[in-house]
């Protein structure tokens, strides 16, 4: 589950450690950060980042690598040089030729590839955790997003009983109602997830609920998708506003529930 | 000496016998210590009991809403063995199920637990019934042979296999789970439970692989109505009828796609003309799209009948055409259907095989009436197959008065056309679209994929199999939907071995609803109801947005495009070369230590 494709940035270091101790020049030192830089954005991350993303990066650092290399007249000097000396000394001129033939079949290549790919449907951004309103209204009673909290939160030290029923009640309402998408163990993955588009949200993640005050996580189980802002394409969601289905108490209950189920707590009030 | 020798040697042989006996089931009873199943419960009371329930009965709080229904512990009853018929699984068997669920069931795989998590609820489960205490229950694992080659004669011997066992009874002449008893199947508590259609491996609750066939066959599946066929075949027709219901699927995978690409053709889309419009259809790429239950709004389908589609489309000057297909296990084209009849939250107690004789409890529409069947004439064209007399083929036009589909449940059993006796509600399918797109370089705003919203409405081709012709809705939501009457759309219906085929075709341009221009990407949504299960309204399988795409009339080939890149390239590399080399020649002549000054452009010749 690591998010970096960890062979391939060893393989990387290794080619650095290579390069330092055979004192390479600057041109190879500028080739190849950008190689491997490219190399990381395009393989180097599990998690799949837009290829529009992609092209942004590597033109940031690509600029990044002509200012580097042009920033004094010296340093120009220094990366130019192995290129002079290929174009210039005879010795070099089978590999100038192969270059010279190389680099366009490639480019052709490159523009065959591109023409033959499969068309894939257009993707879209879509904000994961959009800014919640200031306050939401969930049956006739009002919640403030940045001061409200799981009302039973405190039963875990004030009435253990009472704090199990919750639980309970709430483990009633997720499997009666949630594990189709969101999975028996949590993981964003039930029967129906593979058919919906966004996938439905992962709770073991670490990143999700422990990130999220639980007044969030309200505000997304009371309004569903239809409640999101434009930017979390509210169209796409298959979470249905709870509100319509549940009792104010019960939609509290499976909140508590899920935090509990995956043994994180709810981010604290006010901490940013 | 010598007798007591021999009476030792006799004790020995005694005692050694009786191990020998007793060794087999004695190793086969473990039950694991106390802490074991002590911690087995930790893990099955957390993951298990919601579905399973607490006491191991299959009475979780999930267990109402869905089907086929969570195992019941203390039956000791088990679907997936390795053992014959009637048996207790071994550990190994409920390690597999455990580690990697049954597909297209409420049972998922459970990666996350450890080898000695697993295990110990292992240990647990085997404690809700007494018949694990008892040796008598084992049996030993059938041994699952190497596949045989699969070749042609194999496959032929299987489909021999196939029809003297009477696998199409149930499964279908081709596999699609369609057989005349399908419709009526139970499993021991009663509820239906469908016959796998063997031409999709990656449904098989089983698994996919040739031992996991040659298994299900060989040892039946407990609790169901699909027996154990050791003893009525040879190992050597069980391999070749693997390979035979093997060769019914094309892959392990459902491979589902986001996007169908609309063909070009030069040619006129005659709906009518059967023959060339299959003909059409081969050349365009097919998708299969997955369907999901619709659960979030009211109609609630926990269950639903159908879990994907396949999609064409073609389109020429004027005209584009959709076909869409997937399977059924009967067709239901005599009851009433619409996207807006009325459904309970959820049908609480959906006793499907019984479905027939509940005619009137809830069901009736509200509002608006059902459109007028006076268009059948216009376009509702019969796709009509006659090869095979057994099965239905084309679409009834069912005068949509009232009575013909209130049968009766009973009608169902035994009957060996299951076409004929209606359920209350039919077969249908729909095409969603957005009503309008947004303009170019505007941000996509879709409608909200369940019907639309009230800023974004989609238009829904509607073909209700019952009459096979194509009503036109919007949708501003579920709960607004109306008939249009805006655009035309034609379609074509037919039902052959367990398939629904429906194709579509409408003007491309469109003043009311959205147009299809050349490389243009539209989204696309689909709902395919099933009136076996009771799906009418909102009560359906429904899919996300997907997109069709218009590929370009005239193919580009990439020869030009390739030509130029290259020829660019080799330009620049050639201005390059030239312009170093003459400032490397410049530098020598002006300057003997010229090998700073040489470098990049900018550079001066010092």
């Amino acid at each position: 589950m690591s998010a970096i494709n960890l062979p391939l940035v060893l393989a990387l270091l290794a080619a650095a450690g290579l390069m330092v101790w055979r004192r390479a020049n600057t041109f190879t030192w500028l080739l190849f950060t950008w190689l491997s830089l490219w190399a990381f954005f395009k393989f180097g991350l599990t998690v799949p980042i837009p290829q529009s993303v992609v092209t942004i990066y590597v033109g940031i650092m690509t600029l990044a690598v002509v200012s580097y290399a042009s920033s004094s007249r010296e340093r120009l000097s220094e990366t130019v040089q192995p290129i002079v000396r290929l174009i210039v000394e005879p010795r070099f001129r089978l590999l100038l030729a192969a270059l010279l033939i190389g680099l366009p079949a490639l480019a052709a290549y490159n523009v065959y590839a591109d023409m033959s790919a499969p068309l894939e449907a257009p993707g879209f951004g879509r904000e994961i955790h959009p800014a919640p309103p200031p306050e939401i209204t969930v049956h006739d009673e009002t919640v403030n997003m940045t001061t409200a909290d799981n009302p039973y939160l405190h039963l875990h030290e004030d009435d253990p009983a009472a704090w199990e029923e919750h639980l309970e009640s709430g483990r009633r309402v997720y499997y009666e109602n949630c594990f189709w998408c969101h999975g028996d163990g949590m993981g964003g993955d039930g029967m129906f997830a593979h058919g919906l588009n966004p996938v439905p949200s992962n709770f073991n993640d670490v990143g999700t609920l422990p990130a999220l005050q639980s007044s969030f996580v309200h505000w997304r189980i009371a309004k569903g998708g239809p409640g999101l802002p434009d930017g979390g394409t509210p169209w796409d969601s298959a979470m249905p506003a709870w509100e319509k289905f549940l009792t104010t108490e019960e939609m509290w209950d499976v909140n508590l529930f899920i935090y509990e189920f995956n043994d994180f707590e709810p981010r604290a009030l006010g901490q940013h | 000496m010598t007798v007591r020798a021999n009476h030792r040697f006799q004790a020995a042989a005694l005692v050694a016998a009786g191990l020998l006996l007793a060794l087999p089931a004695v190793a086969q009873v473990d039950l694991g210590t106390e802490e074991q199943r002590a911690a087995g419960k930790v893990v099955y009371d957390k993951y298990c009991g919601q579905c399973h329930g607490d006491t191991g009965d299959g009475n979780g709080y999930v267990t109402p809403r869905v089907q086929p229904k969570p195992r019941d512990f203390t039956t000791g009853k088990y679907k997936f063995r390795t053992t014959p018929n009637g048996m207790l699984p071994t550990d190994d068997d409920l390690r597999r199920i455990i580690e990697i669920g049954a597909p297209y069931t409420s049972m998922p795989g459970w990666p996350n637990l450890t080898a000695a998590e697993i295990q110990n609820v292992i240990y647990y489960i085997k404690s809700f019934s007494p018949d694990f205490e008892n040796p008598d229950r084992y049996g030993e694992p059938i041994d699952i042979p190497r596949p045989l080659e699969s070749t042609e004669e194999s496959i032929a011997r299987g489909r021999v296999v196939y029809e003297e066992q009477g696998c199409a009874n149930c499964h279908g002449d081709q596999g699609r789970g369609d057989g005349n008893s399908a419709p009526t199947l139970v499993d021991d508590a009663g509820d239906h439970i469908k016959a796998a259609d063997l031409t999709q491996r990656w449904t098989y609750r089983g698994g996919p692989t040739k031992e996991d066939i040659y298994r299900t066959f060989s040892t039946g599946l407990n609790g169901t109505p699909m027996p154990s066929y050791a003893d009525s075949l040879e190992v050597e027709d069980r391999q070749h009828l693997v390979n035979y219901v093997y060769s019914l699927g094309e892959a392990d995978d459902p491979n589902y796609g986001t996007l169908i690409t609309a063909a070009w053709t030069e040619e006129a889309i005659d709906l009518q003309d059967t023959e060339a419009l299959d003909t059409q259809f081969e050349t365009a790429p097919m998708t299969r799209f997955p369907l999901v239950g619709q659960i979030s709004e009211p109609g609630r389908n926990f269950y639903p009948s159908v879990t994907s589609i396949e999609a064409q489309a073609i389109y020429n000057r004027g005209e584009i055409a959709f076909r869409v297909r997937w399977h059924d296990l009967r067709a239901d084209n005599s009851g009433k259907n619409s996207p807006y009849l009325e459904v309970p939250m959820w049908d609480e107690d959906n006793d499907i095989v019984a479905s027939g004789d509940e005619g009137g409890d809830d069901g009736g529409f509200f509002g608006i009436e059902e459109e007028p069947a006076d268009d059948a004439g216009f376009f509702g064209v019969e796709e009509v197959e006659p090869q095979d007399d057994s099965s239905f083929f084309g679409v009834e036009t069912v005068d949509d008065s009232a009575g013909d589909f209130f049968g009766t449940g009973d009608d169902f059993f035994g009957t060996g056309d299951a076409t004929s006796d209606g359920a209350e509600f039919s077969d249908a399918v729909a095409l969603q679209f957005p009503a309008s797109l947004a303009p170019e370089g505007q941000p996509e705003l879709k409608p909200y994929f369940l019907f639309g919203d009230a800023q974004n409405p989609v238009d829904l081709w509607f073909v209700n199999l019952t009459h096979g012709v194509a009503d036109t809705f919007r949708g501003r939501g579920s709960e607004a939907i109306e008939p249009t009457e805006a655009d035309i759309v034609e379609a074509v219906t037919s039902y052959d071995q367990g398939e629904w085929t429906v194709t579509y075709k409408r003007r491309r341009a469109s003043r009311a609803g959205v147009s299809f221009a050349e490389q243009q990407y539209t989204p696309i949504a689909f709902s395919v109801w099933d009136g076996f299960n009771r799906e009418r309204g909102n009560k359906r399988s429904l899919s996300s947005w997907f997109y069709v795409y218009t590929e370009p009339s005239v193919q580009q080939t990439a020869t030009i495009p390739m030509l130029r890149a290259a020829l660019i390239v080799l330009a620049i590399e050639l201005l390059i070369v030239f312009l170093v080399r003459r400032r490397a020649s410049q530098g020598k002549a002006g300057e003997e230590s010229a090998s700073h000054g040489l470098a990049g452009t900018e550079a001066p010749a010092v």
